[in-house]
């Protein structure tokens, strides 16, 4: 008895897992068979039973599932059937998809690879990078000093291992013409530490990484391919780096280290040489296992504080700051700015979905009498809901398959575009998640705009279908499921539009900041003097006025100096500065950017001499005097009411200098920074390793090979490089935001065009749907404007409540860009209220097409129509 | 029905012909099918409800066999009577047709022995 009711109940379970339209015509037979077989089985003994069970796993595990996707593929045969029928609707509806899917794919391939994919390194999560941070001079982010590195290895307890580099650059000689090369001098436990296999050779040694080793370096394999030929036995060999030989010890892979550095030396710290306070070392490390990055944060907090009561003079108020390398190489704000763009693109997805569904409404419309002779036929509601939703899978695949076809494209573009001003942007492709992503956006897609035709289509009211003529309650709900449809639709374009009316400003603003100086016609080349041929800052000095006066005898040249750092140019160089003497009444003292500058510098970028005059022969040489150039900020802040010029400020180094020339701010790093109070010193005195030539010319012709020819003509074996216009560098400067306003400018383009095209369908139905109702009115004597007005108030109807919806949800939404607007705020109100006006507007063009061809109707005809 | 419909549904899967050939002699429902099945083949082809009611599901779309309308009048009314069509005749000709051909072709080349 009881063996009977589990067995009655397991038939159950197993007929529930077919499909219900299969349950229906055979369950009954198909219980009735397995009661008797079950009883016969019993009857053949203990073998008997096993097989009959046997069987029955087999049906519910292979049968059943094998019944639904036997139904599913008929239902795919029917659905491309049907789309074959309907082409107009299958292409317009397949192309709106693949559109949608296509941009939604291409900049998920973005998102993903800069954003989402891990990072390349050994358990990324324990990696942190660490800078030196100074609350007093607001700066958060710093290179610390060889002496602070060591004292950190010395005291720090949360770190399995430390490493630290600084990057310079370096010219190689011997492989025909001078390379410069990106370096790294570092510490032997850099690539330990990022647990990174060489392709060739070895790591330094930790005997090598001293003062007095010696000269070894690890290549890239860039490099390595380019300029050495892949030479088998490169390990060993021989290279001159800056005039010094070095021995190749090893050859990494071109992505292993963070940073673009082309060839690697032991940084083989020397205390005796190294000063606490001169900061330039890069530091990461790798966490302990058993320790949170809070805790390390608390540790070298410690640390910190431990140093600054120990070396007071250098290490007073600077404290340490941690972030994980996600977080560094793609800082928070670049992620957000790309969720932000996945959002937009997402929005033009659900535009297109509304759309299409809408076009699905209509076809259902269209097809109300088969429905409704099927349903009397005796198909399920259900049966026909789940082919209509097979249709809608059909259309989103065929739509996605070709927006991925869009997206693959597209994407190479986008991967060049972004080359420049994203990390990781050379991963970008069209790879498995990203076909997922596009697989499972198409799969909701379909489940988006399918659903509601499926639920609305199938409910008929069955003697009305079958009726010629009739509307029916359907048709009704129909009518209003679209309007509500083009409501949403305008809604999202309206906040997609208002986005990008955002970020378009911002990025104008940006292009027409206020410099500090005049960045037409100029140019920058780099080269760095070896010392191994130029000894003594002497023999640079002499070199660098030769090429000077060479550069100012060219035709087209205006002016031209030397800098240790172009603007806009990459990197900074910064040291706190304070004033002296009891005259000091602004800040005591504050963080500046320096800058090492020839005397025409100033003439040459166009940079106002406010005050005072620019470096001249008294700046010269190493007895020379002590004159500084201060921006016009800088002197502000420590002499707000008493002329700066005369008074002494102390370098962190304790070295007094005496203020000469005041001279206008200039924006050095970033158009969307202010610029930063700033220093200036004679070259003449002072040089850095790396100097810039900057030329301005009269016109626009190019200058770069010009500026190479005359170096290589004072010195054939000095490599030239970054040679760059100064509107490149702003271009590059601005490339993220320009190209954000590029794309969400382009899909509110798409928006508004879907949401005008949703517009047109609606009123065009509507227009049909009343074609009879009009005729009447027009046979009354209605007039054309009466009849336009009718229509017309319809179409305005629904934009102008689609424009409100979407302008509350673009003021709600808005703080949410903040972040990433310049110079505009969120709530700009000409740009909330006008862009509503112009959807209304774009919205009343596309529904005036239709009311002009309601005017045209004539009412006999429509009459007579149905 | 043209010889290509036919044609097209051969090789006929076991279990379709066994369904045909049950049907052969007149009308049944299901798990008559299954029985008779079994008596002809001594119990060595046992078919469960899910293949038969499966294959019984596609013999019908593709109008092998029928459902019928009427049925005994003492019978249960939830039971569904299945009688073969002209076209699962001709389709079970010439499946036998086939499988003769194969048997001919088995004894010529002595992998069959022929029957004495």
């Amino acid at each position: 008895m009881k063996h009977r009711a589990v067995a009655e109940r397991v038939f159950g379970l197993v007929l529930r897992l077919y499909p219900a339209e299969f349950r229906d015509r055979f369950g009954h037979g198909m219980t009735s068979a397995y009661r008797a077989a079950r009883m016969e089985a019993a009857a053949r003994g203990r073998a008997g039973v096993a097989a009959f069970w046997i069987g029955v796993a087999v049906d519910a595990l292979v049968r059943a599932p094998g019944e639904h996707v036997m139904m599913t593929l008929y239902d795919l045969k029917f659905a491309a059937r049907a789309l074959w029928r309907a082409p107009v609707f299958s292409v317009v509806a397949i192309a709106t998809l693949a559109l949608g899917i296509g941009v939604n794919t291409a900049i998920f391939s973005v998102v993903h690879a800069v954003a989402i994919q891990p990072l390349g390194f050994f358990d990324p999560a324990r990696l942190v990078r660490i800078w030196e941070k100074n609350d007093r001079l607001n700066i958060a982010q710093f290179s610390t000093s060889v002496p602070n590195y060591l004292s950190w290895r010395e005291h720090g307890r949360s770190f399995a291992e430390l490493a630290a580099w600084r990057s310079g650059t370096v010219t190689l000689t011997g492989t025909g013409e001078p390379h410069r090369l990106g370096r790294m001098e570092a510490t032997a436990t850099l690539i330990p530490l990022l647990n990174v296999r060489l392709r060739r050779g070895r790591n330094f040694s930790p005997a090598e990484d001293r003062p007095g080793a010696p000269r070894v370096a690890i290549i890239m394999e860039s490099v390595w391919r380019d300029w050495f030929g892949s030479d088998p036995s490169i390990i060993g060999r021989s290279i001159a780096l800056n005039g010094v030989s070095h021995t190749v010890v090893g050859v990494l892979r071109d992505r292993d280290l963070v940073g673009t550095a082309q060839v690697l030396t032991p940084l083989a710290p020397d205390l005796s040489r190294e000063a606490r306070a001169d900061h330039r070392l890069s530091t990461i490390g790798r966490l302990r296992p058993d320790i949170t990055l809070a805790q390390a944060q608390l540790d070298m907090d410690a640390v910190a504080q431990q140093l600054a009561r120990q070396y007071p003079e250098s290490n007073k108020d600077w404290g340490v700051r941690m972030a994980t390398f996600d977080d560094w190489i793609v800082p928070p704000e670049m992620r957000q700015g790309l969720y932000l763009l996945l959002g937009s693109v997402g929005l033009v997805l659900l535009i297109a979905c509304s759309n299409v569904a809408n076009l699905m409404l209509a076809r259902a419309a269209l097809r109300r009498r088969e429905i409704g002779v099927r349903l009397a036929l005796g198909a399920s509601r259900l049966r026909l809901v789940r082919q209509v939703l097979t249709e809608s899978l059909l259309v989103a695949l065929v739509g996605g398959t070709a927006g991925v076809l869009i997206a693959s494209w597209g994407v190479p573009a986008l991967r060049a575009a972004l080359a420049s001003s994203l990390p990781r942007a050379e991963d970008i492709a069209v790879n498995a998640p990203v076909l997922i992503f596009s697989l499972v956006v198409s799969v909701l897609t379909a489940a988006a705009f399918g659903a509601l035709p499926a639920m609305i289509g199938s409910r008929n009211d069955m003697t009305g279908s079958l009726r010629e003529g009739s509307r029916g309650s359907a048709g009704a709900q129909q009518g209003a499921a679209r309007r509500m449809l083009v409501v949403a639709e305008i809604a999202l374009a309206t906040v997609l539009l208002t986005g990008a009316a955002l970020f378009v400003q911002s990025f104008l603003r940006l292009q027409h900041v206020e410099l500090g100086f005049n960045a037409k016609h100029l140019t920058t080349a780099m080269m760095g003097l070896p010392e191994a041929r130029y000894p003594t800052d002497l023999a640079r000095q002499q070199f660098y006025r030769r090429l000077l006066a060479e550069m100012q005898a060219v035709p087209g040249v205006e002016a031209a100096a030397m800098s240790s750092g172009a603007p806009f140019a990459g990197g900074n160089t910064g040291m706190p500065l304070k004033a002296v003497g009891a005259n000091a009444l602004g800040a005591e003292d504050m963080q500046a950017d320096w800058r090492l500058v020839s005397p025409q510098y100033f003439r040459t970028l166009a940079i106002p001499l406010l005050r005072g005059r620019t470096f001249d022969n008294r700046e010269t040489g190493t007895h020379g005097a002590h004159s500084i150039i201060l921006s016009a900020d800088a002197a502000r802040r420590f002499w707000p009411n008493a002329d700066p010029l005369g008074r002494q400020v102390q370098l962190g180094n304790k070295q007094i200098f005496q203020v000469i020339g005041i001279v206008g701010d200039v924006r050095n790093l970033s158009l969307d920074l202010e610029p930063r109070p700033a220093m200036y010193f004679s070259s003449e005195q002072i040089l850095w390793p790396t100097m810039t030539l900057i030329v301005r010319s009269s016109g626009s012709s190019p200058m770069g090979a010009v500026m190479r020819q005359k170096v290589a003509a004072l010195d054939p074996q000095l490599a030239v490089f970054n040679v760059r216009t100064l509107d490149m560098m702003l271009q590059q400067s601005a490339a993220q935001p320009r190209l954000t306003a590029w794309l969400v400018s382009l899909f509110a383009a798409l928006a508004l065009a879907l949401a005008a095209i949703g517009v047109y369908g609606v009123i065009a139905y509507l227009v049909a749907q009343r074609t009879q109702e009009i005729g009447v009115r027009m046979a009354l004597g209605a007039r054309r404007v009466t009849v336009m007005q009718l229509v017309l108030g319809h179409a305005l109807r629904l934009s102008i409540a689609g424009a409100l919806v979407g302008a509350t949800a673009s003021a709600l939404l808005a703080p949410v860009l903040s972040s990433q607007l310049f110079g505009v705020s969120p709530h700009d109100l000409l740009t909330l209220v006008s862009v509503p006006i112009t959807l209304v507007a774009v919205a009343a063009l596309a529904g005036s097409l239709p009311a002009l061809r309601a005017t045209r109707v004539d009412p006999l005809v429509a009459l007579r129509t149905d | 029905m043209a010889d290509s419909d036919i044609t097209r549904q051969l090789p006929l899967p076991p279990a379709f012909f066994h369904i045909l050939i049950a049907l052969g002699d007149g009308e049944r429902h299901g798990y008559a099918i299954m029985q008779d099945v079994a008596r002809r083949t001594d119990g060595k082809v046992r078919m469960s409800p899910g293949t038969l009611y499966g294959s019984i599901r596609r013999m019908l779309d593709e109008g092998l066999i029928d459902e019928l309308t009427r049925r005994p009048d003492d019978d249960d009314e939830r039971r569904r009577y299945y009688r073969v069509t002209r076209f699962g005749r001709a389709v079970a000709a010439a499946e036998a047709d086939r499988l003769r051909a194969l048997l001919q072709h088995a004894r010529a080349t002595g992998l069959v022995p022929r029957r004495s």
